[in-house]
C-alpha cells in the first residue's frame, strides 16, 4: 500500500502549495471578479428607448411606471424588467393579399381565401384590404392583448365580409367603395374597443376590388364596353340629327323661296299680260272694225306662212273627196309646197 | 478571503431564499397557489408575493385576450345554401379558481371546450338561417350568449363569436362565376339594347321633323303659288272683263300663233272672209268685185 500513500502525501503537498499561491492571489483577484460581476450585473439595467417608443416598467412583475424616449435605468433582474412598445409608428395590416418589395401595388399576389367575398345579392368578389392602426393605450396593449396581430386581422375580416355583404356587387365595385372602408373602419374600431385592445384604427383602404375570376372580370368589362356603345350609337344618332335637321330647313327654305317666286312671277306676269292686253284695247275703242281687221290680217300673216295649205274655191268644193290627202299630207312633211 | 466566501455565500443563500419564498406574477398572468394538487389561493394582482417552499407550488395563468380560431363548419342553410363557416371566439380566463378545477389550468383544454361548444352551436343556429340572415350576422350574438352560459362553469369569459368567412363549396362558387357572368352579359346587351332604342328614337325624331319641315314648306309653298294664281286670275279678270268680246277675239289669235305649229297642215276655203278676194279675182275679175262690195 505504499504506491497510494505516497501519491496521497504528494498530492497533499501539492494541494497546500496551490492554494496558498492561489490565496495569495485570492482575497485580491476574488474581490475584483466579483466587484466586475456585481457592476456588470448593475449596469445590466440601463436600456434606451427610440423615439417612436415607450418603456414599460414592472417591478416583480407588477407595472410601476412608463418611460418615454432616452437613456433610462431599471434595476436589474431579477426585480426590474421592461417592456418597450412602439407606441407612435402606423401599423399596417394587409388584408387579401401580401405585398412584396419591388412590385406595383396592383400586382401583389392575392390571397384568395382572404379576399373572395359574397356580396349582398350573392355574388362573389374579390377584396383586397389595408388597415392601418396604432397604439393608443400602451399598457392595455401590452399586457391585456395576447396576440395583437391576430385579434385585429380576424376582426377585420369579419367586418369586412359583414360591410360587403350589406351590398350589392355593383356598389361594392363602385360609387361605394369609399363608404363601405369608412362603415368598416368605424365596426372595426367600435370592435376593438369592445375587446379592449388600446388599439386605434386610422385607416381602412379597399384597395382592389375586383370580379373574382379572369373570366368573369371580362364579362364586367363587357357591360363597361356596352355602356361605351350605348353612348357611341346616341352620339352618332345626334350627329345623324344634326345633319338632317339643318339640311331639312335648307330644303325647306329653298321650295319656299321657289314658290315665293313663282307667285311674284305670276303676278308680274299677269300685270305685263294686262298692261298689254289694256293698251290694245285702247287702241281697239278707237277704231273696232279696223282695229279687229287688222289684228286679225296680222296674225294670219304671222302664221299662214308656216302653214301647209289646201286652198279650195267654190266650184271645187266637191273635189275634196277625190283628193290624195295621203299624198298631200306625206309630201307636205318635206316642206311648203 | 474569508469575507469573500461569505459575501458569496450571502448572495447564494439569498438567490436560493427567493427562488424557494417568493414568487412572481406579471401583468399579463394570474397565479393560483397549489398544495398537493389542491388550490390553497388565487393570486390575482401582479408583483412578488411569497409561498411555503417544496410544500406549495405555483401554476399561472394567462390574463389576456385569447383569439381562437373555431374549425370550419360545414353548414346547410334553410334554403339549402351549402356553406363553410369559419368562425373565431375572443375570451379570458375570467375565474382561475373555476378555469383550474375543470379544465385543470389548461389552455389547450379550454379551447378544445371552446371548439366543441361554438361549433356546434353555430351549426345549430345556421341551419335555421336562411343565407340572408347568415350574412346579416345578427344571430351571433345568441350564439355568444348561448356558449357564455355553457361555459361559464369553466371559469371563461366570452368576449366575442365573429364569423370571419361564410364560403361557398368550389363547386357552388363556380356555378355564381357563370351566374355573375350570365347576369352581365345580359346587363350588357340591355346597355346595348338602350342604345339602339334612344338612337332609333333620336333618328325618327330626326325624321319626323325633317318630314314635318318639309311638309309646312311644301303646304306654305303651294299657299304661296295659291296666292299668285289667284292674284294673277283677279288681275286678268279684272282687266279682260272691261270687254269679253274683244279678249275673247284678241286672244283666239294669240292663241292661233302658238297652237297652229309649223307644218301642220290647213284646208282652206275661198268662201271664208280672208280668201273670198281669191275668188273674185278667179271668176269676175277684181275691180268687179270690189265694185260689187
Amino acid at each position: 500500500m505504499q504506491g497510494p500513500i505516497e501519491s496521497g502525501r504528494e498530492f497533499e503537498e501539492r494541494w497546500q502549495d496551490w492554494s496558498r499561491r492561489v490565496g495569495r492571489l485570492g482575497s485580491g483577484a476574488g474581490w475584483l471578479i466579483v466587484v466586475l460581476i456585481v457592476a456588470i450585473w448593475f449596469l445590466s439595467g440601463i436600456y434606451t428607448v427610440a423615439p417612436s417608443e415607450v418603456a414599460l416598467v414592472k417591478r416583480f412583475g407588477k407595472f410601476t411606471q412608463a418611460e418615454g424616449p432616452g437613456f433610462h435605468y431599471r434595476l436589474p433582474w431579477p426585480i426590474e424588467s421592461v417592456v418597450v412598445v412602439d407606441s407612435q409608428s402606423v401599423r399596417t395590416e394587409e388584408i387579401g393579399f401580401q405585398s412584396k418589395a419591388g412590385v406595383p401595388s396592383t400586382q401583389f399576389p392575392t390571397k384568395e381565401e382572404e379576399a373572395l367575398t359574397l356580396t349582398g345579392d350573392f355574388n362573389i368578389i374579390s377584396v383586397e384590404t389595408v388597415v392601418q392602426y396604432d397604439v393608443t393605450n400602451s399598457e392595455i396593449f401590452a399586457f391585456q392583448v395576447e396576440d395583437y396581430r391576430r385579434v385585429i386581422r380576424e376582426a377585420a375580416q369579419a367586418v369586412i365580409r359583414e360591410k360587403v355583404a350589406t351590398r350589392g356587387v355593383d356598389e361594392a365595385l363602385t360609387d361605394k367603395r369609399e363608404e363601405i372602408a369608412s362603415e368598416i373602419q368605424r365596426e372595426l374600431q367600435g370592435l376593438l374597443n369592445n375587446y379592449g385592445t388600446g388599439m386605434r384604427i386610422i385607416n381602412v383602404r379597399l384597395q382592389e376590388v375586383t370580379p373574382p375570376t379572369q373570366e368573369v372580370a371580362a364579362a364586367f368589362d363587357d357591360v363597361n364596353s356596352a355602356v361605351q356603345d350605348k353612348e357611341r350609337l346616341i352620339f352618332e344618332a345626334q350627329g345623324y340629327s344634326n345633319e338632317q335637321l339643318p339640311r331639312a330647313d335648307g330644303q325647306a327654305q329653298q321650295i319656299l323661296n321657289v314658290a315665293e317666286g313663282y307667285k311674284q312671277s305670276r303676278i308680274l306676269r299677269s300685270e305685263g299680260d294686262v298692261a298689254r292686253f289694256l293698251s290694245i284695247l285702247d287702241r281697239y275703242r278707237l277704231g273696232k272694225t279696223v282695229t279687229e281687221a287688222r289684228l286679225y290680217i296680222e296674225t294670219m300673216e304671222e302664221i299662214l306662212p308656216n302653214l301647209n295649205k289646201i286652198i279650195l274655191s267654190k266650184e271645187s268644193g266637191g273635189v275634196l273627196n277625190l283628193l290624195d290627202l295621203e299624198r298631200l299630207l306625206g309630201s307636205s312633211t318635206g316642206g311648203e309646197k | 478571503m474569508k469575507s469573500l466566501v461569505v459575501f458569496i455565500v450571502v448572495v447564494f443563500l439569498a438567490l436560493i431564499g427567493y427562488f424557494l419564498f417568493a414568487f412572481t406574477v406579471d401583468e399579463t398572468q394570474k397565479a393560483v397557489v397549489l398544495q398537493f394538487g389542491e388550490i390553497v389561493r388565487i393570486v390575482e394582482s401582479p408583483g412578488l408575493h411569497f409561498k411555503t417552499p417544496l410544500l406549495e407550488n405555483v401554476v399561472y395563468l394567462e390574463d389576456r385576450l385569447l383569439s381562437y380560431d373555431i374549425r370550419s363548419a360545414p353548414v346547410i342553410t334553410v334554403d339549402k345554401q351549402r356553406l363553410t363557416v369559419d368562425s373565431y371566439t375572443l375570451w379570458r380566463i375570467q375565474d382561475p379558481r373555476r378555469f383550474m378545477e375543470t379544465m385543470r389550468g389548461l389552455r389547450n383544454n379550454a379551447e378544445q371546450r371552446l371548439d366543441d361548444i361554438i361549433y356546434s352551436l353555430l351549426r345549430d343556429s345556421l341551419a335555421q338561417k336562411s343565407f340572408e340572415d347568415i350574412l346579416k350576422r345578427e344571430f351571433l350574438t345568441e350564439v355568444k350568449q348561448r356558449a357564455q352560459t355553457q361555459v361559464k362553469d369553466f371559469g371563461i369569459e366570452i368576449i366575442d363569436v365573429r364569423i370571419k368567412r361564410a364560403d361557398l363549396p368550389t363547386a357552388n362558387e363556380q356555378a355564381v362565376y357563370q351566374r355573375m357572368i350570365k347576369e352581365r352579359r345580359q346587363i350588357a346587351q340591355r346597355y346595348r339594347a338602350e342604345g339602339e332604342q334612344q338612337a332609333l328614337g333620336i333618328r325618327s325624331e330626326a325624321d319626323r321633323q325633317v318630314q314635318i319641315t318639309l311638309a309646312e314648306a311644301h303646304k306654305r309653298s303651294e299657299e304661296l303659288k295659291g296666292e299668285g294664281d289667284a292674284s294673277a286670275l283677279q288681275i286678268y279678270a279684272e282687266a279682260y272683263n272691261r270687254d269679253p268680246n274683244f279678249f275673247l277675239f284678241w286672244r283666239t289669235l294669240e292663241s292661233y300663233k302658238t297652237s297652229l305649229a309649223q307644218n301642220s297642215t290647213l284646208v282652206l276655203s275661198t268662201e271664208s272672209d280672208y280668201l273670198k278676194l281669191l275668188e273674185l279675182m278667179n271668176s269676175k275679175g277684181l275691180i268687179e268685185a270690189l265694185d260689187n262690195r
